[in-house]
């Protein structure tokens, strides 16, 4: 781009042949600013209202957030791929499907089967600090000595697990009373704290003394199983730990309610709803419980009821 | 028409320390501010605007912009500041603002309102040369206006005119050569129609 094109070129006062423009041009005269002009601005400045702050995006530009999202998105994409090299994501719970799971399902083949962990051991999962002190136990249970072995490790686990929750409950409780107090929030003060502490000890009690007695039973009908001869699988301790009958009796007791005229089972419900109630209102001090909504409604530390624990889902 | 100034970066720091100055809402800074800015202000306003009384509201609130954001500037800018091209940005984004008002209260284009005005200027002023030049510039687009009213009047060299106009220097050439054109093309055809002296 020439300065010298006459067309486009810089307007040369000194040039004759813009002379003729020059002139023109020149003739455009601004007049004087009014004498009170500064008077005036100092005059609106006294009741100027406040500048209105920055809006939140006033400095970005529409490119800028373009960039941001392509960054961020760049770096999950490389913490992901890290995460997937390292071998973390194997560590997670979560459940990615397989090359061949995918493949199948675009190919519409057979999607090619996992083999399921664990079908016929235990292996108590007792967290990194105790895994070597796994107990498998292979194939079927059939002498006493090998269903207490069983009973030992699953007992080991399940202390261990419900230490772990009424631990994390624990700490939660405290933080959240922290947080009140710095907060200035109304907190309950060192006596309230373990009058609740202490209801807090005798609830869990009573459902360790329930629990107990539930399992104690259960290992009763297994350990006579075992001495008539029968062999069990390590899936069939599993399920009576976790009280998979519990769920049968659950299920003939909806069954139950089903088969029920519409106004009786209404009723029931009520009553039902009516307990639960009750339950909720007294749950740090319900000594006589019922035991029917207590499986639900006990989890007062945020423990998971012992139904869920060791370590399989159960298999009905 | 430019103003005999100190070297750039005393300038630049004396500027900073007005704004401070203003931030900490001392009338004289902003009358010093007033006095050294507004004329040229209202002259820019003016050419752009071809209204005395529209070029006075800009060069005004331009300076109550100035009152307002004193804080945030010198918060920003300690130490050395353009405050002149901070305010010219100001005026000419409000210049532009009014250009596009007035463009939608009336039915035309913003050029042809240089025409509606021509009897209106013509009671105040009653200049043709004053009203061919007027027409000359209110007939580019806004921003080619800014660019020649920039350089050729006040001088600016194209960098500090660029950075008025927050773009980048090639951008900025390009569009002072379209609006060169522009002049140049609208000044020979008001010659054919005998409107050029």
């Amino acid at each position: 781009m020439s300065e010298h094109d006459p067309r486009t070129g810089q307007i040369n006062r000194k040039d004759p042949d813009d002379a003729a423009l020059v002139r023109a041009l020149d003739g455009y005269a601004a007049p004087a600013l009014a004498p009170d002009f500064a008077d005036r601005v100092m005059a609106r400045t006294k009741d100027r209202a406040a500048p209105m702050p920055d809006a939140r995006n006033g400095r970005g530009k529409p490119w800028r957030s373009v960039r941001r999202l392509a960054i961020g998105a760049g770096v999950f994409g490389a913490l992901a791929s890290a995460a997937a090299a390292t071998g973390l994501l194997d560590d997670l719970p979560i459940d990615l499907p397989s090359t061949e799971e995918v493949w199948a399902t675009i190919t519409g083949d057979t999607v090619p089967s996992t083999p399921a962990p664990r079908t016929n051991t235990i292996v108590e999962e007792t967290g990194s600090a105790d895994a070597q002190n796994r107990a498998p136990i292979d194939g079927p249970i059939d002498t006493p000595e090998e269903l207490e072995e069983a009973f030992d490790t699953i007992d080991r686990l399940r202390e261990n697990r419900r230490d772990d929750r009424r631990n994390r409950v624990d700490n939660r409780i405290d933080q959240v009373l922290e947080r009140r107090r710095d907060k200035g929030l109304p907190a309950p003060d060192a006596e309230q704290e373990a009058r609740l502490k202490q209801r807090l000890k005798e609830a869990r009690n009573r459902r360790d003394e329930r629990v107990d007695e539930r399992i104690g039973n259960r290992r009763d009908e297994l350990r006579e199983r075992v001495e008539d001869g029968e062999e069990l699988s390590p899936r069939d301790i599993l399920r009576e730990e976790r009280g998979a009958a519990g769920g049968e009796r659950l299920r003939e007791r909806l069954e139950e309610l089903r088969s029920l005229p519409p106004e009786e089972r209404r009723q029931r419900l009520r009553e039902f709803r009516e307990r639960r109630q009750q339950m909720r209102e007294n749950r740090l001090g319900t000594p006589d419980a019922d035991p029917s909504v207590s499986e639900a409604d006990t989890g007062i530390d945020g423990e998971e009821s012992p139904q869920t624990s060791p370590s399989e889902p159960p298999e009905q | 028409m430019t103003r005999g100034l100190a070297p750039r970066d005393d300038r630049l720091g004396q500027e900073a320390a007005l704004v401070a100055r203003i931030a900490a809402r001392e009338e004289a800074a902003l009358r010093e501010a007033i006095q050294n800015y507004a004329p040229l202000l209202h002259r820019i306003a003016y050419r752009m605007m071809g209204d005395a009384h529209e070029a006075e509201d800009i060069a005004q609130e331009t300076m109550l912009r100035l009152w307002d954001n004193a804080e945030k500037l010198a918060t920003r800018n300690s130490g050395e500041m353009k405050l002149g091209a901070w305010l010219k940005r100001v005026a000419i984004n409000l210049t532009y603002d009014r250009l596009r008002l007035l463009g939608r209260m009336s039915d035309g284009e913003i050029p042809d309102r240089a025409d509606d005005e021509k009897l209106a200027d013509a009671r105040i002023e009653d200049d043709q040369k004053h009203a061919a030049a007027r027409d000359l510039i209110s007939a580019l687009p806004e921003r080619q206006r800014a660019a020649i009213v920039l350089t050729y009047y006040e001088e600016l060299p194209n960098a500090d005119a660029a950075q008025v106009l927050d773009m980048q220097l090639k951008a900025f050439e390009s569009l002072l050569f379209r609006a060169r054109a522009a002049l140049r093309k609208s000044f020979e055809a008001q010659g054919d129609a005998g409107g050029a002296s």
